[in-house]
């Protein structure tokens, strides 16, 4: 086997690992029993998700990783979007990047989760805001912490590198706001909270590369959830007859769907190619062009097509029972989460001059 | 300074225009309920029964009607300043598809008996309406619809379903499309029958939308029995009165209200994420704020035919078309500039009037409802630009 078949290949086992939580094409009734739950995901599952070693899918083996790239983290989160996977891989995935090894063991293991909180703005990627370590003690305020409801740790980026602090460590208190995926972000206030310090010389990575890895990780999720909302919608243009005719035969519709395959063909085209880039070692400011370009194609790419979803379902698809409707919800949350596309299109303008494309 | 008129004439169509928008702000400041201000989803009856019955007092309750029949018969740019002044009040909609569609349907095709017996029931909110017209597979080809009333003696016996039937669970009565002739061409085999929600076989089921409303419901018939008085118009002729009547309803769902609501709440979105001052928002802004001007002026042409006595013809379907897509446009800004926020179930902060995601999901069906958009087009490239 050559290089790239055998890559190929580990890819596939991948995709075909994720039916176990997420069976292609699998009913989504899971899904929406855990919706407006706390946590909102199943500790179980979870467990499960861990034991295949998808936490530390990216990680070296030196670290306890598979060692594999952010192509199978990219592949493994296209599937957890397809099935619309509410545990927080991608999260706790970003949390044991930055983790030293001595501290990862529990987590690889599913035994802990450990939540990034990085963002105290909304529309932000800023990792270094005004909360802060000193002594020992935490103060401050982190918010949009998906899932932080089901957080064993919190991970906290501060001036200088990482705090690492319990949830249930006194001075920590979260408080929840619902999604419209039936998930929740939290608002995370640290006040004196006793917290280790994680200095960025010990760290494996920095916090800045490990968001921008969660950041194409998401965008392959929405890539997975607008394939599946599409495949739905091209079903039922080929199923629901009005007039006598599929309404497929339709023209009109059928170049709408064609514009909308040409959304879901780009985002492909444009996370795949990020992931490579990545795989290969980029520099920073490589990196974040790439990753830019597909978390700005993804995130405005999933609004398109799952809204033509339901506009092309008609009246099926506004009802909460139809299964279209939860593809744009999940779209509305990840789309702006990691960074919503208008400002990773700015941040593209900026790191990725003109004379360097072609 | 425009000068409160003292007394307010009773044909309010007498004063200027200026002074008019003056009355009916003064009027709605003073009787509007404010806990209902602002709605952040469709009321129901029960809640906003208390505005209907507050605009029937005063005579307000149907500025299209004519006066004889108790409307206000008032001038297109009048009808217009009302809906603005409710909508910058934050005035919720109300179960108007009496007021909307039924009046004018009986104002136009139904018998002196039958005018006098409704016409009034709807003035005083007595009977609320709801419109029992698509079916699961009678949905854009509408004249494909199965409910069907078989003759018996001097009653129907109606036998069949309908969906998507909005506020159902709130209506006295349902005014429906039924098949009166299964052996006919499909458009010329439909009647037009109103029937008491109360009749005994009528059951009705809440369904839920994606914004996780019960707006909506399944409407079975199972043996309802209707007196042929209840008909409109003659046997067999329902689709051309219908089809009329979707004219009232293209253009009630074509006024500006919805796009210029949404994007009054834009621009509060906008302050509060620090944008509104951002040129490259403000370029964004205004270019919607000119699609939202324009609007209002086409919408101001239509209204003025219907006001004429004119009957709409298929170029209302561009006026459904805009608006409702505006209003997408619209709330699809307000959730990209909130960022994460625009996620959010609830409303931010706790404010009503920040809640982007909430106008984005309920903008999503209005290019469905009131035939969806694909339809309008097609009527558009048929009937108004002649392509063949
Ligand atoms: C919120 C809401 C409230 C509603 N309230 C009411 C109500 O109170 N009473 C009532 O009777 N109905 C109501 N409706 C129903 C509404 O009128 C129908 O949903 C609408 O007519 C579309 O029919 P459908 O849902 O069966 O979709 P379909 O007709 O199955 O359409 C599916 C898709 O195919 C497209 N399509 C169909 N035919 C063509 C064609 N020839 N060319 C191109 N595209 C085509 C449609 O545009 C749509 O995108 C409501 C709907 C909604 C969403």
């Amino acid at each position: 086997m050559s290089a790239a078949e055998e890559r190929d290949e580990s890819l596939r086992m991948i995709r075909d690992s994720a039916a176990a939580v997420a069976p292609r094409g699998g009913d989504l009734k899971r899904i929406r029993d855990l919706r407006f739950t706390e946590p909102g995901f199943d500790r179980a599952v979870w467990q499960q998700m861990a034991e295949m070693g998808w936490v530390g899918l990216r990680l070296s083996e030196d670290a306890g990783g598979s060692g594999l790239g952010m192509a199978a983290l990219c592949a493994l989160a296209e599937e957890l979007g397809q099935g619309l996977v509410p545990e927080p891989l991608i999260p706790v995935a970003m949390a044991a990047r930055l983790l030293p090894s001595d501290r990862l063991g529990p987590v690889l293991a599913g035994e802990r989760i450990v939540l990034p909180a990085w963002q105290e703005q909304p529309n932000s990627l800023e990792t270094v805001g005004a909360t802060a370590l000193s002594g020992g003690r935490l103060s401050g305020r982190k918010v949009f912490v998906p899932m932080a409801a089901g957080a064993d740790a919190f991970l906290v980026t501060v001036p200088g590198g990482l705090a690492l602090v319990e949830r249930g460590a006194p001075g920590v208190s979260v408080a929840t706001e619902q999604t419209q995926d039936g998930g929740h972000f939290g608002t995370i206030t640290f006040d004196n909270a006793p917290a280790e310090a994680l200095p960025s010389d010990a760290l494996p990575c920095d916090a800045a590369e490990a968001l921008d890895e969660a950041a194409l990780a998401t965008s392959a999720y929405l890539l997975g959830a607008m394939d599946r909302a599409f495949a739905m919608t091209l079903e039922y243009l080929k199923t629901r007859q009005q007039f006598g005719r599929l309404i497929g035969s339709f023209q009109a519709l059928q170049h709408r769907a064609v514009d909308l395959q040409i959304q879901v063909a780009l985002t492909r085209a444009s996370v795949e190619a990020a992931a490579a880039t990545l795989d290969a070692g980029a520099s920073p400011a490589l990196r974040q062009a790439v990753v830019s370009r597909a978390k700005a194609r993804a995130s405005e790419a999933a609004m398109t097509v799952t809204k033509q979803a339901i506009q092309l379902h008609g009246g099926i698809g506004y009802t909460d029972a139809y299964d279209v409707g939860l593809f744009l919800r999940k779209a509305m949350v990840l789309g702006s989460l990691f960074g919503p596309a208008a400002l990773h299109r700015a941040r593209f303008d900026a790191v990725s001059p003109e004379d360097e494309e072609e | 300074m425009t000068a409160m008129p003292n007394p307010e004439p009773e044909d309010l169509n007498l004063l200027d225009d200026d002074t008019f928008r003056l009355v009916v702000r003064r009027w709605v400041e003073a009787n509007y309920p404010p806990e209902i201000r602002n709605p952040p989803k469709r009321l129901h009856w029960a809640e906003n029964k208390v505005w209907y019955m507050k605009l029937a007092e005063k005579g307000w309750l149907c500025p299209a009607w004519p006066r004889e029949y108790g409307g206000m018969g008032l001038s297109a740019s009048k009808q217009l300043i009302m809906i603005e002044e409710f909508e910058r009040h934050g005035c919720a909609r109300t179960n108007d598809h009496g007021i909307v569609m039924v009046g004018p349907l009986l104002i136009a095709h139904g018998t002196e008996e039958q005018k006098k017996f409704f016409l009034p029931k709807i003035l005083s909110g007595e009977h609320i309406w709801c419109q029992g017209y698509s079916e699961p597979n009678a949905g854009s080809d509408l004249a494909a619809l199965r409910t069907e009333a078989v003759e018996d003696g001097d009653h129907y016996v109606v036998n069949g379903q309908k969906i998507w039937t909005t506020l159902a669970q709130d209506a006295n009565w349902i005014f429906c499309l039924v098949r009166t002739d299964k052996a006919a061409k499909k458009q010329e085999g439909i009647s037009f029958l109103l029937i008491p929600m109360d009749t005994p076989g009528i059951t009705t089921r809440p369904i839920i939308t994606i914004d996780l409303h019960d707006e909506f419901c399944e409407t079975f018939f199972d043996n309802v029995r209707v007196p042929k008085w209840n008909r409109v118009g003659d046997v067999n002729k329902g689709w051309t009165m219908a089809k009329a009547l979707l004219g009232f309803e293209r253009i009630f769902i074509g006024a500006p209200k919805l796009s210029s609501y949404a994007l009054g709440r834009l621009k509060l979105v906008a302050e509060r994420m620090g944008v509104w001052d951002d040129p490259e928002f403000r370029e964004k802004y205004t270019r919607l704020r000119l699609d939202l001007a324009d609007l209002r002026v086409l919408h101001a042409t239509f209204v003025e035919q219907v006001r004429r006595g004119e009957t709409l013809g298929p170029d209302v379907s561009m006026l459904k078309i805009w608006q409702t897509e505006l209003f997408q446009r619209i709330t699809d800004l307000s959730v990209e500039i909130a960022g994460e926020n625009g996620a959010l179930l609830e409303p931010m902060e706790g404010n009503r009037e920040l809640h982007p995601s909430g106008l984005f999901l309920q903008a999503r069906p209005s290019t469905i409802y009131g035939g969806s958009n694909e339809i309008q087009r097609n009527i558009v490239a048929k009937n108004v630009l002649g392509l063949p």
